[in-house]
């Protein structure tokens, strides 16, 4: 495990400065180093999309940050401007020699400022623009490329750095330690045990040979252990083989959002070593956006090779008992009219589209949905580390008032959103804009309408 | 006169292709990142739908909310696709029939028509205007107005040795500016189609409701 801060791309700054004036401490020698990065870490891919972008704004009311402040710093075309401009300067044969004919912009110290405010500040890497860009360029990738640069120097907001730290050294981005994660799993299936009023109920850990190794997101111990019980009801119904690991089991990777891909490789890595220490057939992961992006899609990439087992979210673990008859649902236990959000990196990013409705229809008496949906919804704010950045409160909160309003017209009384970054998200959305909802995880509907013996 | 620039057509349109190529290989020569994630869904789905619905106002909230300027920008790609086409038949000395030249001067008009709308948006609209640069407005004034003097030429035969040279200009800029996406649109709209295609994430077949 690494230690605080020496990810091996980043050079904290004297004294771990904070943002204000952080660039401005930088030496000529990091400056350069940043451009070295960000050459180190362009693609054929980013600098096709770097010579596509025609600048014709149609991206703008895409990005719910234009949306709720519109202005042209929020323009996706703008913030991508922000990166291209460097390349044009740097590796664009006319940009070095007419920089302001193409655009082009040096990376300096206020450049690297931008940056932050920009890139940091006013994205959640919901990738809505790429999918309404004249050109289909992938402003994310862009975007991220640029928070890899900021890393390498240091730049990395404080607090979503210090959410990669602290998952870096204490194995999960809680800090949780393993003997209290042991207690809580053993505490929880106490309840689940009263709960289904069944002695043979378990939530195991660390089982040999089990078919699923399930993992989840740390703020699920802490702070939403329902959430633990009720996949672990449905698991239990179910009959399947399955088990928690005792030792990296954090289904995030903080690493995808600050653009650290070493820090990310090593969280992917984690849930690798798991499944082949424990054996088992399925990586399944829990309801985590992020999460889900991160290993079932990023992390092979980070790793660089073909994971030898399936990795699955448990949507569609569920969705599938629900198909083969493993499982029944009352749906008239779950009587309150039910919405669904489509996390950014679970549904666009991520592909999981209909298994999470398929599930709400069976599991709810009225299931509506927020329009637009799937893979065309709206981010909720939360993402791309927005939760951990407190510097950019404010805004993440002005740009949620779409997902708000997206909300309040379905007349739901419960929002059920498959990753705890939105259900946190859509909680603080809900008391800001008074929505009068309460937000439960898909697992949570299912398990509530499950049709247990006795 | 008009022999001479015909050679200069020629010469920068060689000059355009090869640079592009070169171009290309320079963009390749950064290297591409092998995908080991297991498909999800079908990148080849993935990519026709990129290259046919995908392109659709009914998939794109942006072409809908944006009718106008979008088919704005459909027609004046259709209109510089008619000026390079109509320019190639005047190099081959080519008699076009008189149904196909109203078709040109059709195509060439509204091109230009669209191509002037979309120049003035860019000024016009602070959004646009501030996200501009140079290139982007110089690029702009020159192909509209290649294609205004290809919807000259064909409407009354004249200015032939102005279109030669304009067709010189755009052909000698198109790999300095921003032009050069007209190679790189499909280079991007493939990574679009193989990216959410591979991820099962679109096409989708189920219909949603228009935001
Ligand atoms: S829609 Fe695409 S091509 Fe147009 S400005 Fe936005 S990112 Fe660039
Ligand atoms: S990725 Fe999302 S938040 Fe970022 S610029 Fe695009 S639409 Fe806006």
């Amino acid at each position: 495990m690494r230690e605080h801060g020496t990810t091996s791309q980043r050079m904290p700054l004297e004294g771990d400065a904070p943002l204000e004036g952080g660039a401005g401490r930088l030496t000529p020698e990091e400056l350069r180093r940043s451009l070295q990065i960000f050459r180190e870490k362009l693609s054929s891919d980013e600098v096709a999309y770097i010579n596509s972008c025609v600048r014709c704004g149609l991206c703008a009311d895409s990005c719910h940050y234009y949306l709720a402040e519109p202005q042209t710093e929020c323009i996706p075309a703008y913030k991508l401007g922000l990166v291209t401009g460097v390349f044009k300067m740097y590796f664009g044969s006319v940009g070095k020699v007419f920089p302001r004919w193409m655009g082009a912009r040096r990376l300096d110290r206020q450049t690297l400022e931008a940056w932050v405010d920009s890139l940091f500040g006013r994205c959640t890497l919901c990738g809505r623009c790429s999918l309404n860009c004249s050109v289909g360029l992938d402003v994310t990738r862009l975007i991220r490329l640029a928070r890899s640069t900021l890393v390498s120097v240091g730049l990395v907001p404080r607090g979503l750095q210090s959410t990669v730290d602290t998952a870096l050294q204490k194995g999960n981005n809680m800090g949780i330690p393993r003997q209290e994660w042991v207690e809580t799993v053993e505490w929880l299936e106490q309840e689940l045990r009263g709960e289904l009023n069944d002695e043979r109920a378990r939530l195991p850990l660390d089982v040999q040979g089990a078919r699923l190794l399930c993992t989840v997101n740390p703020r699920e111990p802490m702070f939403f252990p329902l959430s633990i019980v009720a996949a672990g009801k449905i698991l239990h119904a179910a009959g399947e083989s399955w088990t928690f690991s005792s030792e990296n089991y954090d289904v995030t990777n903080y690493g995808l959002f600050s653009g650290d891909d070493d820090a990310a490789r090593v969280m992917a890595e984690r849930l690798v070593e798991s499944m082949e220490r424990l054996g088992c057939e399925t990586l399944v992961l829990a309801e985590c956006g992020h999460g889900f992006n991160s290993n079932r899609w990023k992390g092979p990439q980070w790793l660089r090779k073909r994971y030898g087992f399936e990795v699955r979210s448990i949507l569609e673990v569920v969705a599938d008992y629900v198909r083969e008859g493993r499982i029944k649902l009352d749906p008239s236990l779950n009587p309150d009219l039910v919405t669904l959000h489509d996390p950014c990196n679970l549904v666009r990013l991520g592909g999981v589209v209909e298994d999470q409705r398929y599930l709400l229809e069976r599991s709810s008496l009225h299931f509506v949905e927020m329009v637009p949906n799937r893979e065309k919804n709206f981010c909720c704010g939360g993402g791309g580390g927005q939760l951990s950045m407190s510097e950019f409160s404010e805004r993440r909160l002005s740009a949620g008032k779409i997902k708000a309003e997206q909300i309040r017209a379905t007349g739901a009384r419960v929002v059920a959103a498959p990753c705890h970054n939105c259900i946190d998200q859509i909680s603080e959305l809900n008391k800001h804009y008074k929505l009068g909802v309460e937000t439960k995880t898909v697992c949570e509907v299912v398990a509530a309408a499950l049709v247990t013996e006795g | 006169m008009t022999p001479f620039l015909r050679y200069a057509v020629f010469l920068s349109s060689g000059f355009c292709l090869v640079s592009l190529l070169i171009l290309l290989i320079k963009t390749f020569a950064f290297g591409r990142r092998t995908n080991y994630a297991k498909h999800r869904g079908s990148a080849v789905r993935g990519v026709l739908y990129a290259f046919g619905r995908g392109m659709m106002p009914t998939e794109k909230e942006s072409a809908r909310r944006h009718l106008f300027t979008y088919s704005a920008g459909v027609t004046y790609h259709g209109g510089i696709l008619a000026a390079l086409v109509y320019l190639v038949l005047l190099l081959l000395e080519y008699e076009l029939p008189a149904p196909l030249l109203s078709l040109f001067r059709l195509l060439l008009t509204l091109g230009f028509v669209a191509g002037f709308f979309l120049l003035l948006r860019r000024i016009l609209l602070p959004a646009p205007r501030k996200l501009s640069c140079p290139d982007d407005f110089a690029a702009n004034i020159l192909v509209t107005a290649f294609v205004l003097l290809g919807a000259v030429h064909s409407q009354w035969e004249s200015g032939l040795p102005l279109f030669f040279l304009t067709a010189t200009a755009v052909f000698l800029y198109v790999p300095l500016g921003k032009i050069r996406h007209c190679v790189f649109f499909f280079y991007s709209r493939v990574l679009f189609g193989l990216f959410y295609g591979s991820r099962g994430v679109l096409p989708q077949e189920k219909k949603q409701e228009a935001a």
